[in-house]
């Protein structure tokens, strides 16, 4: 498991490293001038060209991307340009705010989906599989962007059953998971449906396999034989998902963060690139890829200590 | 600032049921607080479009950031909260031009500053002024206080504030304006110099309490202030740059005021939420169509004239703005020195007379010329209505949108060479409180930095030195007019509007704006019983 665990280990840093790198490349190839949108229209060329040395935009890009790793490996993600605040203390404001709405959705997502994933293949083709069926692939197909409008609308502007904006107040609990609702709900509802698909199938096929009918044929309750035999299988690739989703859901979150008006990661990558605020947006990016490589690498060792094989498949090889 | 609308008990029994549920759930997670989207009384609750970056003044360029500062610091000149540009006595109970560059001031004695900074005195003028202009601050807002020299302290209240060279707009744009603050010497250096959004003293109505990134900044009625008492406990800022989240915040009870998109206020006036209403304030920002003379397809004086003539402003205005606007005559908006009350050309063209133009210059038609500009949608739609104009006069247009930070480098020399490949564009500046800072950006000193026209012409120059280096308004008045004038003989602009800054108000509010839209948090004040 040692050996498994530090092979994904370093697989996951080149991963993050490449794509670092490859991000990097791009955001600075993008045209724009921070000066301009950072010191005004008022601001001396004078000024903004200082501006830009000051940010080492001056510099050849892989002078520039040498630069930020020799200070990422010190801790160092660098300086705001519009604050002048260190962009690691940024990122970590905004980072508990975007993890707990990817919790909540991903969470709340499993909580729904796995059971009901269970549900329909305990009960195919009956109306309940049907519909769920329909549901599943119509809360996947619908943008998290139109889901966030239309919960916005009902229940935060008709009826007024959530807040519509912000994260609630500092220190206050029950009003940061109050505002937390819709949120929640807005990103994660896709991977309802997703999750319920993906068990459904799953557990379709492990029920088929020759220890589930062994079980059965000596004599295992039923309840005993899915919780304990078919779905701790069948639940194995919606792991491997749930860790892909948490990634994914770390970009995704923009979409809630700017309809409901939510402080976040996404929404500070977003002005940020925006703006071309190029330390922000890397700090960002550092963050949220580090994110998604870690929940795949944890998705991957939990796979490994529920299932043996893959494990050995390394030393198999 | 209670801002709830009337409801039905019906709805109050849903709402209790669900605010039930939920605290029930949060009392067994631990923690229980009553729903923080209520309004709470007298918090006015109002939407900021940026977020803060700085309230140091000299480095706070942004005019959402400009709102904070004006509620929190004092001036020694302050804007009248009557919708106009005059300036009245802030700080100052003296204020008087000697000559054209010495101006004598004296501070109300007895003023304070938060965090026990002590009393305002002239030396804090000194160092707020002379600081701005400080090359070693490389501040942004430097040119605000152009020709300032420095500041004479005579005693602890008075001093003369001493220009190298008249400048005209030192009271508006120099000291009424967020520029303009006066700050403690002893809190800016405590806290090294400089700072960023975390104001080491305030002296204002408000004082300044919390920034939460991202989210809102908190002001608080400051208890030392000597002027009329703030009529708010607490004011919250909340930063949200998108329009349609704004707006559905103001809906859903959450906001007390809020900027609103254009394409909403239709909707908004005649079906406003409840408990509320929407008034259309003017805006100080130029909206044009600009021709790059020095592009080789542009550079015939006549294709240039028949471009302008071609578009119909009038239909611009009735697509992009739905006709809530009015048509511009110039970047001079109206109730400023320098406004013209006519534009050379007509508001809805004349394509005759570009027709006429096109064939006396001979250019092949159809002529196809690129049109850059930015993705907000209400200039995307004002472009679409030129391309649909400028059609029907043999001219094809190819609409290219970049998203703003890239459009701002388009005609900008410091970014490469693609300044040249610049045909046509539609663009917008936002004006301050004197005319010369809606027409600076054309003269000579700044081709290939804001000027992507290419427009140089010697007499604009002079007059815009001119201009700025007299009092005597009606000089100024009509210089600013033969400077536009010029502009539009140049052929190099077509003036489209100067926009609207819509505003959704909670009927228990009493709001006060600049002439360009922007609130004066300062002179908010609340109706306890809703009209």
């Amino acid at each position: 498991m040692i050996r498994f665990i530090t092979r994904r280990g370093l697989l996951a840093l080149l991963i993050l490293f490449l794509a670092v790198t490859l991000l990097f490349g791009m955001i600075h190839m993008m045209p724009g001038d921070p000066a301009s949108v950072i010191l005004g229209p008022k601001a001396s060329p004078e000024l903004k060209a200082e501006l830009n040395r000051r940010m080492g935009l001056d510099l050849p890009l892989p002078v520039q991307l040498g630069r930020f790793y020799g200070d990422l490996a010190q801790g160092d993600l660098g300086l705001d340009v519009f604050t002048n605040r260190p962009v690691a203390d940024i990122v970590r404001e905004q980072l508990p705010f975007t993890l707990a709405l990817v919790l909540a959705a991903i969470g709340g997502a499993a909580l729904i989906g796995i059971p009901l994933g269970c549900f329909s293949a305990i009960r195919r083709n009956s109306l309940l599989d049907r519909v769920t069926a329909v549901l599943s692939v119509s809360f996947i197909a619908i943008p998290t962007f139109v889901v966030a409008l239309y919960l916005l609308l009902w229940l935060a502007v008709k009826w007024r059953w959530f807040p519509a904006i912000g994260a609630g107040e500092s220190g206050d609990l029950g009003d940061q998971l109050w505002h937390l609702v819709l949120p929640a709900i807005a990103l994660g509802l896709g991977w309802v449906g997703y999750i319920a698909r993906m068990v459904r199938a799953s557990m379709l096929e492990v029920m088929e396999e020759n220890h589930i009918r062994t079980a059965r044929a000596f004599g295992l309750p039923e309840r005993s034989i899915i919780l304990h035999y078919a779905l701790r299988i069948a639940v194995l690739p919606t792991v491997t998902i749930l860790g892909l989703g948490i990634g994914s859901m770390l970009s995704g979150a923009l979409f809630a963060e700017i309809v409901f008006s939510r402080p976040g990661i996404g929404k500070l990558l977003f002005e940020a690139v925006m703006t071309r605020n190029y330390p922000v947006v890397m700090g960002s990016v550092v963050v949220t890829t580090g994110f998604f490589v870690l929940s795949t690498l944890v998705a991957d060792i939990i796979n490994a200590a529920l299932d043996p094989r893959l494990r050995d498949s390394g030393r198999a090889s | 600032m209670s801002a709830r609308t009337p409801i039905s008990p019906r709805r109050i029994n849903r709402r209790d049921f669900l605010r039930g549920s939920a605290a029930a759930g949060m009392a067994l997670a631990g923690g229980w607080a009553a729903p923080g989207w209520t309004i709470e009384r007298n918090i006015l609750h109002i939407r900021n479009y940026v977020d803060l970056t700085a309230l140091d003044p000299p480095f706070s360029v942004s005019g959402g950031e400009g709102i904070v500062s004006q509620a929190i610091y004092r001036n020694l000149l302050c804007f009248k909260p009557d919708g106009t540009w005059e300036t009245e006595l802030d700080s100052a109970e003296f204020f008087e031009r000697v000559d054209d560059t010495h101006y004598a001031f004296r501070l109300k004695p007895g003023l304070l500053f938060t965090n026990d900074f002590g009393e305002m005195t002239a030396d804090d003028v000194k160092f707020s002024l002379e600081r701005i202009v400080d090359p070693a601050m490389n501040a942004p807002n430097a040119p605000d206080l152009a020709t300032l020299s420095h500041v004479e302290v005579h005693d602890r209240y008075s001093g003369t504030i001493v220009l190298d060279a008249p400048y005209a707009a030192l009271t508006t744009v120099g000291l009424a304006g967020a520029t303009g603050a006066i700050l403690s010497r002893q809190a800016v250096m405590s806290v090294g110099g400089r700072f960023g959004v975390q104001p080491p003293c305030c002296s204002g109505p408000y004082r300044f309490i919390d920034w939460q990134s991202q989210r809102k900044t908190i002001l608080e009625r400051n208890l030392q202030y000597q002027g009329p008492t703030a009529a708010f406990d607490q004011i919250h800022v909340y930063a949200m740059t998108d329009d349609k989240a704004s707006e559905m915040a103001f809906e859903a009870g959450q906001l007390d005021c809020a900027t609103i998109s254009v394409e909403s206020t239709g909707p908004f006036s005649k079906n406003p939420p409840p408990n509320s209403y929407v008034d259309i304030y003017p805006s100080s920002r130029n909206y044009w169509l600009g021709m790059n003379q020095t592009h080789p397809k542009l550079q015939d004086l006549r294709v240039r004239q028949a471009i302008q003539y071609g578009i119909d402003a009038e239909a611009v205005v009735e697509a992009a703005w739905f006709g809530l606007a009015e048509t511009s005559t110039g970047p001079i908006p109206k109730g400023m020195t320098g406004h013209r009350d006519q534009a050379l050309v007509p508001p809805r063209g004349d394509p005759d007379t570009a027709r006429k133009l096109l064939r006396e210059s001979g250019v092949a038609l159809p002529l196809r010329l690129r049109l850059d500009v930015d993705t907000n949608t209400v200039v995307v739609t004002a472009v679409q209505v030129i391309q649909w104009s400028l059609k029907k006069i043999g001219i094809e247009v190819d609409i290219y949108t970049q998203d703003n930070s890239t459009f701002l480098t388009i005609g900008q020399e410091s970014a490469g060479d693609q300044w040249q490949d610049v045909q046509l564009f539609f663009q917008s500046f936002i004006g301050l409180a004197d005319p010369y800072y809606s027409l600076v950006w054309f003269t000579s000193q700044q081709l290939g930095i804001w000027n992507w026209e290419r427009f140089s012409n010697e007499e604009f120059d002079r007059l815009n030195k001119q201009a700025l280096a007299t009092n005597n308004l009606a000089e100024r008045d009509r210089m600013y007019r033969r400077m536009q004038d010029l502009m539009e003989q140049s052929g190099c602009y077509r003036f489209v509007t100067n926009g609207i800054m819509p505003q959704a108000i909670r009927n228990t509010v009493v709001p006060v704006f600049r002439p360009d839209g922007y609130a004066m948090l300062q002179h908010f004040s609340p109706i306890t019983s809703p009209a």
